[in-house]
């Protein structure tokens, strides 16, 4: 479909979801790279309503024939949703839209939040250098109230099966195993011991079920110069589980860039503290640490399922490719570091 | 590495070709073209060494299964033998049995509880860790 295509059918879509709008017009569509998940686009959304007329910048995030992550949209909706308005900042969502008739595949529309930055590699240029302290705090802190707080008062029970706590562990081990099991077009002798350990070393039960992100990391939220967090993105594989799994995903290795620091800006200590000052919560050294490695055979099965969407042709673009090619041996190593066998 | 480099290789000139049309938008022009450059480097990156590598894996592996003795008789045919078939492609198949055939082994060493299988378990470990040097890309992400 060509832009054009998109705008046009985009803003009849939105005409059928204003009744007392009128003149709906999308403007400047444009596809914004990166999103391996999601095809991602900004827009204009311009409109007549009571005489006057109006203007709002918008996202556009339309599922692609075969996806990095194969999620339900209707859960990362129902996860935005619930944050709005807390101490967890994130986008308005406005629209969501599972049928494929109006533009050929699902999608949700959501406000663009603007003026600030995403990428992880300005975060080591001037003038964020200064920042990161202040950025951590505000990350971790972030975190800790994602787990502090109460998924079954936001009603997300209703979308997103909650386990009993003894059982978070293995319930997303063994998710993430069949995706390497299914996904692999190669063998993984690395992960596969980690996958070893992991089922001879369960960790404790959860201290409770609480929200996971499910990919809460630098990368993954809007920031400034200051430190302050604005929009945390990416809700697409939120479930409900251990709160413990998105600290150790924050602690993945790989999520360092190359530096030796938590998320690249600080010691896993100062980022575990201030997650536990935030949530409530205590990180048992043993518990997190096998959340830790999980996350690494996660990553690595994120990794795999790119390449394999690749491989049997129902994704061809290069973004599917870069994670398969440039993250596959970084997430081995972070596998042998978390296991001190590095 | 997955997906094989020609078949990346010849997808990017296909992307590449349709880029060169004058009426697609920039932005999604841009997008495209950064990240195949950033695919290309690193097929650049690993096409000289890839040879090499995979043969200095397998010869290791070999020697690992060899090793093992009775503990990898199931795959005791893959220690014997070398690498005759140089295309990345051959070796690449070799180096997916010899790994397949490591990770039994490192199952059943692990649960061997006798000094000779902690000894074998450090050599998997080793050459574990010198299989991520050997696919270490200045290029990589992460």
């Amino acid at each position: 479909m060509s832009s054009a295509d998109l705008a046009s059918r985009l803003a009849a879509y939105a005409a059928t979801r204003m009744p007392t709008a009128r003149e709906v017009e999308v403007r400047d569509l444009s596809r914004i790279s990166g999103g391996a998940s999601r095809q991602t686009y900004r827009f204009r959304l311009a409109w007549t309503e009571e005489g006057e007329r109006r203007e709002r910048r918008m996202i556009l995030r339309r599922d692609p024939p075969a996806s990095l992550i194969d999620t339900e949209r209707r859960v990362e909706f129902a996860a935005y949703s619930a944050f709005r308005g807390s101490k967890v900042p994130v986008p308005e969502m406005i629209w969501l839209e599972e049928g494929s008739e109006a533009l050929d595949q699902p999608f949700s529309v959501a406000e663009e939040i603007t003026g600030f930055e995403a990428a992880p590699a300005l975060l080591w240029t001037e003038p964020y250098l200064a920042s990161h302290e202040a950025l951590a705090r505000t990350k971790w802190s972030i975190l800790g109230e994602i787990a502090r707080a109460d998924p079954f008062a936001l009603g997300l029970d209703s979308v997103m099966p909650p386990p009993e706590p003894g059982a978070c562990a293995f319930r997303e081990l063994d998710m993430w195993e069949k995706v390497l099991d299914e996904d692999q077009a190669e063998p993984l002798p690395i992960t596969r011991a980690a996958i070893r350990w992991l089922r001879a070393n369960p960790p404790p039960a959860a201290q409770k079920i609480g929200v996971v992100h499910g990919d809460f990391r630098t990368g993954n939220f809007l920031y400034d110069r200051q430190g302050g967090i604005h929009g945390v993105l990416d809700w697409e594989m939120a479930h409900l589980g251990d709160p413990l799994e998105d600290l150790g995903w924050s602690l993945n290795p790989v999520w360092n860039f190359k530096r030796n620091l938590a998320g690249g800006l600080v010691p896993d200590a100062v980022a575990i503290a201030h997650w536990e000052a935030a949530s409530g919560l205590k990180a048992d050294p043993d518990a997190l640490h096998w959340w830790t490695l999980f996350n690494c055979v996660k990553g690595q099965a994120i990794w795999i399922s790119s390449a394999r969407a690749w491989i049997d042709g129902g994704n061809r673009e290069p973004i599917m490719v870069l994670p398969a090619w440039g993250m596959q041996n970084a997430q081995d190593r972070a596998i042998l570091k978390v296991m001190d066998r590095l | 590495m997955k997906p094989d480099i020609p078949a990346v290789l010849a997808e990017l000139a296909g992307l590449v070709a349709r880029n060169a049309v004058p009426d697609v938008d920039p932005a999604e022009r841009a997008g495209a073209l950064g990240l195949s450059a950033a695919l290309l480097g690193l097929a650049a990156e690993a096409w000289d060494g890839a040879a090499q590598r995979l043969v200095e894996e397998n010869r290791a592996l070999r020697a690992l299964l060899a090793s093992a003795g009775d503990r990898a008789s199931r795959d005791a045919w893959l220690a014997e033998g070398g690498d005759d078939d140089l295309r990345i492609s051959a070796l690449s198949s070799m180096n997916a049995r010899l790994r397949a055939a490591l990770i039994d082994l490192h199952a059943a060493v692990e649960r061997d509880p006798s000094p000779e299988a902690r000894e074998l378990e450090a050599e998997i470990w080793e050459e574990l860790r010198r299989s991520t040097e050997r696919r270490l890309m200045s290029g990589a992400l992460a």
